[in-house]
């Protein structure tokens, strides 16, 4: 009997142990909790971590995330406001800023993500839809660097955007948070993971690229060949001009080579009528010299200057 | 409690192991109690211990003592360099590294700000700088750092031409994509800290891979065009200088010649003639003789013949035999 009373007791005990424990819980650094009782929410959300007490099995503690969490976009097949076929994949980063009315209005995390594909996606396609490509390409109008090479053989150029894909990524955001104000989230960013041309087009895109390849290779061999052209030609011309040159040059040299010498013999010669019987006189002299050689007859008569005193001494 | 309901069966020796039982037992617990108390941070980590989830403080590495069960120990690994690559994953990492790339097209294909299409692969490396932001401010942080890479360096890319991606924006690409995934880790509360993001190959996609080489070959072709357009440019044209300046020395050679031929010519007249015009018949006649002198030596064949003797010419004609008939006095073939 003794026996079966301290039983009871022990039981008791650990019955009032767990009753008590069932009180404590923990939360964590993480997590932000409300209590509930009976299904419905009291008091304020715990958002400081530690180890809290609530009313025993009356009351339940609800854990929710207090973190950043992830949002990560269904792969989206969108046609863009000038018909492009695209799919877009996308991400947002939210957090459980008001846990009260998200356990109202969305009860768990799951419920949270269902509405938040709801939302986004369905701002995203809008979004899309309601722009060019570029616009969900490009973020800034800024000029392409020029410098390379290739750059200055095709049309190397941005087209200019009037949104820009930061704005519609705000846009997006915000149109989502006026929409999901009631839920007791906020999504802090939303952006585009990925941007692609849908597997269809893609071909077609590759086809253009190929063809703007060609033409600039097309242009480099073009280039190159009316490059050599020119430089054959302007060889061409220079080793003409340098030629040409050359000889005028020698000749000019040489004619007034010739009137200088010309005015010199002139000078020497022309003096008066004696130095110009001299000066033929001598250079037919002189011409003798040179003339004759030992291939020459010469018959002379004994009338002349030289023998003409081997016939008399009177000459 | 339970022991003493059925003391009765239980052998002495096992009744005697009952005895110590409690101190097995209290000597478990303590060991327990030891174990759970001490833990080792690992040089390159930190222990972020939290007391019922709240945190408490950072333990450094080496043997740190926690409240046993209250406390609990996280490590975060502050230290070490962390990577995460995109479009590609390295197998195995050695000395030659083997890498992975079917099945990441997605992650590296992206649009050009031109709307054309390249293929980026790319890896960042980042380092956990604030390892309680990392644990308790965000979910899934690493996830979240490969979403923020993705989208970043979409968007640098979509601000740049094909070519610039492929060529001369790679820098820029690189640094730009850092301060931007890096802004966004901070926007998330991440504590990750990025170190640098390294940009891989860069190619255009496959299917236009062989034009963009063809582009390449094209440029070749055309500098060798040009090279060797030079190059015979080259061969020719200083050779032509040489030589036109050889040609215009020469001229300046016969002109210097001419020059002072002459100048010596008349000089030498000069003198004669203030000689000559002394005693004019007399220089005239020894230089005449002076001259046939030199001359007559010379010749092969001298006749000398009298006034009557013109009878034998006919004969010599034949003997002579084209040689060149001269005579220097006009009197002598009348």
């Amino acid at each position: 009997m003794k026996n079966f009373k301290s039983i009871a007791i022990v039981v008791g005990l650990v019955i009032a142990l767990f009753i008590l424990l069932d009180g404590f819980y923990v939360v964590d650094e993480t997590e932000q909790v409300i209590i509930t009782q009976f299904g419905d929410p009291v008091g304020q959300a715990v958002t400081t971590p530690g180890m809290k007490f609530k009313t025993p099995f009356i009351q339940r503690a609800h854990f929710f995330d207090k973190r950043y969490l992830e949002w990560d976009g269904d792969r989206n097949q969108v046609p863009t406001k000038d018909k492009k076929f695209i799919f877009v994949d996308t991400y947002a980063r939210w957090q459980i800023t008001d846990p009260l009315q998200f356990f109202k209005r969305l009860r768990d995390e799951r419920g949270a993500q269902s509405r938040l594909d709801d939302i986004l996606d369905g701002e995203t396609r809008n979004a899309i839809a309601s722009h060019d490509l570029v616009e969900v390409v490009r973020s800034s109008n800024r000029d392409p660097i020029s410098g390379a090479t290739i750059t200055d053989v095709i049309e190397d150029s941005l087209e200019n955007i009037a949104v820009g894909r930061d704005s519609i990524q705000v846009q997006i955001q915000q149109q989502a948070n006026q929409l999901a104000t009631d839920l007791g989230l906020t999504i802090h960013d939303f952006r585009f993971k990925r941007i692609n041309y849908v597997e269809e087009v893609r071909q077609t895109v590759y086809d253009r690229m190929v063809s703007e390849r060609n033409r600039i290779a097309d242009k480099f061999r073009s280039e190159g060949q009316g490059e050599a052209a020119r430089i054959n030609g302007e060889k061409d011309r220079k080793l003409k001009s340098i030629e040409s040159e050359a000889f005028r040059e020698a000749q000019e040299i040489k004619g007034r080579a010739d009137a200088q010498a010309a005015n010199i013999y002139a000078r020497a010669y022309d003096k008066n009528s004696s130095s110009r019987e001299l000066y033929s006189f001598t250079r037919s002299m002189e011409a003798y010299q040179n003339i004759f050689d030992d291939q020459t007859s010469i018959i002379l008569s004994t009338d002349s200057e030289v023998y003409k005193y081997l016939n008399s001494i009177d000459g | 409690m339970a022991n003493s309901n059925f003391s009765v069966d239980i052998p002495p020796q096992i009744r005697n192991l009952s005895g110590s039982f409690r101190y097995i037992l209290l000597g478990v617990i303590a060991l327990v109690v030891i174990f759970s108390s001490f833990f080792t941070v690992q040089p390159e980590e930190v222990g972020i211990i939290t007391r019922f989830g709240e945190y408490t403080r950072t333990a450094n590495p080496g043997l740190n003592f926690k409240m046993p069960f209250v406390e609990n120990v996280r490590y975060v690994p502050v230290q070490r360099q962390l990577k995460t690559e995109f479009g590609y994953r390295s197998t195995a990492a050695d000395v030659n590294t083997s890498y992975a790339k079917d099945g990441y097209r997605g992650e590296s294909l992206m649009l050009t700000g031109d709307l054309n299409l390249a293929d980026v692969e790319w890896v960042v490396q980042y380092r956990v700088d604030d390892p309680f932001n990392f644990l308790f401010k965000i979910r899934n942080p690493e996830q979240t750092l490969r979403d923020v890479s993705e989208a970043a360096m979409r968007q640098i890319v979509g601000d740049r031409t094909v070519n610039e991606v492929l060529t001369v924006g790679r820098a820029e690409v690189s640094i730009e994509a850092e301060q931007l995934i890096q802004s966004l880790a901070d926007e998330y509360e991440s504590g990750i800290k990025i170190e640098q993001v390294v940009l891989q190959d860069i190619n255009p996609p496959d299917p236009v891979k062989s034009s963009f080489n063809a582009v390449n070959e094209a440029q070749q072709q055309r500098e060798t065009l040009i090279n060797e357009a030079k190059s015979a440019y080259n061969k020719v044209i200083p050779r032509a200088r040489g030589r036109a300046l050889e040609t215009i020395q020469k001229a300046e050679g016969y002109s210097l010649d001419r020059v002072n031929r002459a100048e010596g010519n008349a000089s030498r007249f000069n003198d004669l003639y203030s000689e000559y015009i002394k005693a004019p018949e007399v220089t005239k006649r020894r230089i005449y003789l002076e001259t046939i002198e030199d001359i007559l030596p010379k010749i092969g064949n001298k006749i000398v013949t009298d006034q009557q003797g013109n009878g034998v010419l006919p004969l010599l004609q034949m003997q002579m035999d084209g040689a060149k008939v001269a005579n220097p006095n006009n009197n002598s073939n009348n």
